[in-house]
């Protein structure tokens, strides 16, 4: 076991290593290189963040979605961990988002927050949807914490898509929606550094899902240990 | 040789309607509790204009998702009350046949209430309703009750077997059902507004067949493993 846990954090320090570079990268490139936008000014900077932030968030519900259909078809502890541990995730990325895009509707449109705006609107339905998760987990019966936990991960997840056909529905042309069918609509000066802060901010993702779930491995682990250890001096 | 699922489903759900029959407790407290609620948004809302036309769409649906939470929350409740869970779940019944015999009895309840409450609300908060209204609205009706009844049966069962179910149904339920009083509330609105939109009405109604239809195959997918014991 302690072999296993030292080769996942070897690999925790090398993915921990590629993310700051990247993250490096990304900020030099948004604040330095890429060209400020004509329309918006500086503010527009944050779209850099916001918008990767946002995706990966969904992308974090995604993944809990995936190990909870894991636990549900094969069982077993660890899809449980990476579902709770990506739903945990996906809050503070969905939190970020919503701050961030609060900060850049506050400079571009002077308000906090638009009501008008379904995909703020529906974003918001998400985020309550997943904070109910915790609810819900800490409710439930021992026994069926982490079936539950997988059930209303799917069931949430459902709700994902329905944020992005609200917006055809409602017609709203509040939202700037920069990726359309005909593609970007962007330079590809600002286009690559959207990219590079993309990869940056999945990689952050990748090594806070590492970080985490080592850590529980580690403390079960050491539970494992104690109660061999316990077993033992019973024995004696 | 067990009946079939069809039968099941029947047999389901006359034993719930009769249930509700001859206590009247759910219905009877959903309607009350529906009418209270439109006369606190009245209150919060209505006074301060001389028109709440525009506002009625939004009162109805907030209104009726409040009143669904009660419904909802009634899900297995007798059950669990008289005892008979435990054989109702060990009794040779598909659990897919027993989640939409929930979902059938909930639309029940909600249309219920709602034949008497929507027609009331369109009185209090609607001025010049034409009567043809009525019959777009009652789609609206039976397609929100529709994904309200498959979401709340499936969030209701599991609810049921945790702690403090009262908090947590609430909690569970209410987002899940935003984007449906959104989209009943606009397509109420469209109608009842000033100006039939009508293409903006049939828009919302296909937001809420397509959400009716999205957790109800997740409901199918996953119902299994709620009632799994």
């Amino acid at each position: 076991m302690s072999s296993t846990i030292d080769a996942a954090r070897r690999r925790l320090v090398g993915l921990g290593a590629v993310t700051a570079a990247l993250m490096a990268l990304s900020i030099v490139g948004v604040f330095l290189v890429a060209p400020e936008d004509a329309d918006q000014g500086v503010i527009q900077r944050i779209f850099y963040f916001h918008v990767p932030i946002a995706l990966i968030s969904l992308v974090a519900y995604g993944v809990a979605c995936v190990a909870a259909i894991m636990y549900l078809r094969r069982g077993g502890e660890k899809w449980d961990e990476v579902g709770v541990v990506s739903v945990g995730l996906g809050m503070v990325f969905s939190i970020l988002t919503v701050l961030t895009g609060s900060i850049w509707a506050k400079a571009s449109w002077g308000t906090w927050w638009v009501w008008e705006d379904p995909r703020l609107v529906t974003y918001l339905v998400v985020i309550l949807l997943y904070a109910a998760y915790f609810v819900l987990r800490s409710s439930a019966e021992d026994n069926r914490r982490a079936r539950y936990s997988a059930v209303y991960a799917v069931f949430a997840f459902a709700a994902v898509p329905l944020s992005f056909y609200s917006v055809r529905v409602a017609e709203s042309f509040v939202h700037p929606v920069v990726f359309t069918r005909s593609g970007a609509d962007m330079p590809g000066s600002m286009l690559i550094w959207f990219f590079v802060s993309l990869v940056a901010i999945t990689g952050l993702f990748a090594t806070l899902l590492q970080l985490e779930l080592l850590q529980r491995r580690a403390d079960r682990a050491m539970r494992d240990l104690k109660n061999r250890l316990e077993t033992l001096m019973a024995g004696t | 040789m067990s009946a079939s699922p069809l039968r099941q489903m029947r047999a389901l759900l006359v034993k719930d309607l009769r249930l509700e029959l001859r206590t009247r407790e759910t219905a009877v407290a959903m309607g009350l509790f529906a009418l209270v609620g439109m006369m606190i948004f009245q209150f919060a809302i209505g006074t301060r204009t001389d028109d709440a036309t525009p506002f009625a769409g939004g009162i109805i649906w907030a209104t009726l998702a409040l009143t669904a939470v009660l419904g909802v929350g009634r899900t297995w409740v007798p059950e669990r009350e008289q005892r008979v869970l435990d054989a109702l779940l060990t009794a040779p019944v598909p659990r897919l046949v027993l989640m939409l015999a929930r979902s059938v009895a909930l639309v029940l309840y909600l249309l219920t209430v709602q034949v008497v409450v929507v027609p009331m609300a369109i009185v209090f908060f609607v001025r010049d309703a034409a009567f043809s209204d009525l019959g777009l609205v009652a789609v609206v009706c039976v397609l929100a009750d529709v994904a309200i009844a498959v979401v709340g049966a499936l969030l209701a069962s599991m609810s049921v077997f945790s702690r403090a179910r009262e908090l947590l149904l609430p909690v569970l339920l209410l987002p899940s059902i935003i984007p449906v009083v959104i989209a009943a509330a606009g397509a109420t609105h469209a109608v009842l507004g000033p100006g039939n939109a009508l293409d903006e009405y049939w828009r919302y109604c296909v937001f809420l067949g397509v959400y009716a239809v999205v957790f109800g195959l997740v409901a199918f997918a996953t119902f299994d493993h709620v009632l799994d014991d």
